[in-house]
């Protein structure tokens, strides 16, 4: 055990440090074309696709490095980078699963965010029990007819591409007739309607498709192969990045500090009240732990340990715990805490979508989070199932296959 | 960076489990429920061979010079088995002596602990429950040839098998902490027997207590520093404790919800159960996370160490608590019976749990720390 950082590590630290510091936008990013001159900013300093193989695009980092990038960036409250559904999960999946051709057409467009991608899962009746999904794809020679609905797609509205999940085989069980293709978003046939969060913001949308074409050279990996695939895709979307989100916790708490400072009952800051001081004292315990447990994890994909179904745990703890730590602040901050515009004496705090926001916009986010990329419900079955070997429930989609 | 134990850990933790599994079983814990002195004597002198009293001790005195990291290893089997005896507080007070002693206290005591031959405690508590070192009440004045000890120490692990005593007490400079022999005149041991049968604590009534002018650890009025590094070693070392116990209770209730059938069929198929085993996993990780983040914090005097001992006995109270009871709950009656053995660990976890600092002592150590 050794859980200092390497002399290496902390000069890649310090370094980052020093860029963050000369090229952090000083004014808010307000239109996508600004954000991806700041994404590209960050791509050419090496800071994007940092896990990414060198023939692909990408700098061949270590898991550390690109956690305290992650870390440094979250400290400055840095804007993020874009297209974190296609960096961390489509393109790795077309690493993985695509064909040579494919991997020349979209990977370096996906990294340099000239291609925004999206990810074209959930249906409306298809959520924790995605394979009962029903968008077709049918066979029309060298392409595919696509009709269904897709639903909180993240970053429908601005997307290019799609990485489509869609049944191609309605007469086998029901994850063995799934076929997943990469499909253009930009075409007549498919239709994006944003939808609007209980944040007031319009992050994801719905995605409709009329008789779209999804060519046969877009298919990953062999037909009817889909369900195996979005399998490596969930992995890498779980576990996560949790000492970046842990830093913007910990950030997010020095503002509760100083807001319990200003704020007065009977004369005296909050901060004295024994019952403030209590809850405090409790939640942050929580955080720092959730600190130490993405450090484990980072050790263990240091040494190239894949967290496998433990990464649900990472993602079953840090997810519940933000929702438990934004419930107290706004406990704590009664109706200061529900200010959805931030005021002088009430610094911005970055939520977990990485949009600035204020307490309130903190705590309906964390909201989200047990719920997308699988439920916690899903999670702890997982965990169940594969860590603890608990025998499988019997359920009567099983039942029927 | 590396979170993981090396070879030698995983060894010594391999060899404590095997060692447990064999004289620490449930059976062997019942026995002693029922003995004066609730130890066993046998166990303590093989502990002793395997060198586990002088694991973190200088190798001058018999000792192997390893740290926290390693002794909470041991002390989490030693949770896990709900081992009966004074290990922790023993190999505590040996690092007092190791860190304030002078060299004729060191000899005296130090070498002797690391064979088996010391058992040694301390006394937290005075008469109220107010763990901060400073608030200690117990007076000591000086005297002829010395000094006489005054006042109250409650729940005193251990006190009645230990051959010495660290008794902090109000010197006219401060707090100082005091080596003193159990049976001096004017000291009265009193056993006091909390919900776990396999803790012994112990209450000591001091009436002028004469104590000898060079059994002072430290200078006089020096104490405070030292009895919160002691308190914070304490916390750490206790919430290994109580992690092993949770882990037990939790593979005992995985264990019991795959074989339990209901309904026909294993009730751990049922996501009532599922989930509940799952969320008792998330706290055992977080917690082992916890216990061995503050244990080499402590080892490589990272500056968050104070902070990180807190926050380890803070959370792990909690989730031991959850974790264990949770056990109960999955077994249904039978984890509420006195045969099964669950209840075994889930009291040692509650003994744990108010002992080296209290939850609410730990949580506002932690707030003085982050909330400035």
């Amino acid at each position: 055990m050794d859980l200092n950082y390497s002399p290496e590590d902390r000069e890649f630290r310090a370094a980052t440090r020093r860029w963050l510091e000369a090229n952090v936008p000083k004014e808010d990013l307000k239109t996508l074309d600004e954000r991806k001159a700041w994404h590209r900013k960050l791509y050419e300093a090496g800071y994007v696709g940092m896990l990414w193989p060198k023939e692909y695009g990408g700098w061949g980092a270590t898991p550390m490095q690109q956690a305290i990038v992650q870390d440094e960036m979250a400290r400055v409250s840095a804007p993020p980078a874009i297209n974190g559904l296609g960096i961390g999960f489509i393109g790795p999946t077309i690493i993985v699963h695509g064909t040579e051709a494919q991997k020349k057409r979209y990977l370096k467009k996906m990294l340099t965010a000239e291609e925004i991608w999206c990810q074209l899962y959930s249906e409306p009746n298809a959520g924790s029990d995605l394979a009962s999904l029903k968008t077709r794809a049918e066979d029309a020679g060298d392409h595919f007819v696509v009709n269904g609905q897709k639903i909180w797609t993240s970053s429908g509205p601005i997307a290019d591409w799609g990485i489509l999940l869609c049944r191609t085989d309605t007469k086998v069980a029901k994850h063995r007739g799934i076929s997943c293709v990469l499909l253009n978003m930009r075409q007549p046939g498919v239709e994006v309607r944003p939808l609007k969060q209980i944040t007031g913001s319009s992050l994801f949308s719905e995605v409709f498709m009329t008789n779209a074409r999804a060519d046969k050279s877009d298919l990953i990996g062999g037909i009817n192969d889909g369900w195996a695939i979005a399998q490596t895709t969930l992995g890498y979307e779980r576990g996560g990045n949790a000492l970046g989100r842990v830093t913007r916790y910990a950030i997010a708490f020095n503002q509760l500090v100083k807001a319990t400072k200003e704020l007065k009952r009977g004369g005296k800051p909050l901060l004295e009240d024994p019952a403030v001081r209590a809850r405090m004292g409790r939640i942050y315990a929580d955080l720092e732990v959730q600190r130490y447990a993405a450090l484990r994890v980072l050790s263990a994909l240091q040494k190239g340990d894949s967290p496998g179904a433990a990464s649900s745990i990472t993602k079953l703890s840090y997810t519940e715990f933000e929702k438990r730590y934004y419930e107290l602040a706004l406990e704590i901050l009664g109706p200061f805490g529900q200010l959805m515009v931030a005021r002088e004496e009430f610094e911005e705090v970055d939520t977990s979508s990485g949009e600035p926001g204020t307490f309130a916009t903190a705590f309906l986010w964390s909201r989200a989070g047990t719920i997308y990329s699988g439920s916690s419900e899903i999670q702890k079955n997982i965990i169940g199932e594969r860590v603890l070997g608990l025998p499988k429930e019997v359920r009567a989609d099983r039942l029927k296959a | 960076m590396d979170f993981s134990f090396s070879s030698d850990q995983q060894l010594l933790k391999n060899s404590a489990r095997a060692f447990l599994d064999e004289h620490c079983k449930p059976a062997a814990v019942r026995l002693l429920w029922d003995d004066p002195r609730g130890e066993s004597e046998s166990m303590w002198k093989e502990m002793a061979q395997l060198g586990w009293h002088g694991l973190a001790l200088p190798e001058a005195y018999g000792g192997s010079g390893l740290g926290m990291v390693e002794t909470a290893i041991l002390l989490e089997e030693l949770g896990r088995a709900a081992y009966p005896g004074p290990y922790w507080p023993t190999v505590l007070s040996a690092t007092a002596i190791e860190a304030a002693g002078n060299d004729t206290q060191k000899k005296r005591w130090l070498s002797a602990i690391a064979t088996g031959d010391a058992r040694a405690t301390l006394a937290f508590l005075d008469s109220d429950l107010d763990w901060d070192p400073a608030a200690v009440s117990a007076r000591a004045e000086k005297s002829a040839k010395g000094w006489t000890l005054s006042g109250t120490k409650r729940f005193v692990p251990w006190a009645h098998v230990a051959s010495v005593l660290l008794i902090p007490a109000r010197a006219p400079e401060g707090p100082s902490l005091f080596l003193v022999d159990p049976s001096s005149a004017g000291l009265k041991l009193s056993p006091v027997q909390g919900m776990d049968l396999a803790t012994r604590w112990v209450h000591l009534e001091m009436d002028k207590v004469p104590v000898a002018g060079d059994a002072v650890l430290g200078a006089p009025g020096q104490a405070a520093p030292l009895l919160s590094a002691l308190l914070r070693r304490g916390a750490i070392g206790s919430a290994a404790e109580m992690l092993g116990a949770a882990r037990r209770c939790l593979d005992m209730a995985v264990g019991y919800a795959k074989v339990r059938e209901q309904f026909g069929q294993p009730i751990g198929s049922f996501q009532a159960i599922r989930h509940k085993c799952s969320d008792m996993l998330l706290e055992v990780e977080n917690s082992h996370a916890a216990v061995y983040y503050a244990a080499w914090a402590l080892d490589a005097k990272a500056e968050d160490h104070e902070l990180a001992a807190s926050v380890a006995k803070a959370y792990v109270a909690d989730a031991s608590r959850k974790v264990c009871g949770e056990a109960i709950q999955v077994h249904g009656g039978i984890g509420f019976t006195w045969e099964y053995d669950l209840h075994i660990y889930f009291k040692r976890a509650k003994a744990l749990e108010a002992m080296y600092g209290d939850v609410d002592y730990h949580r506002e150590q932690i707030v003085r720390r982050a909330a400035r």
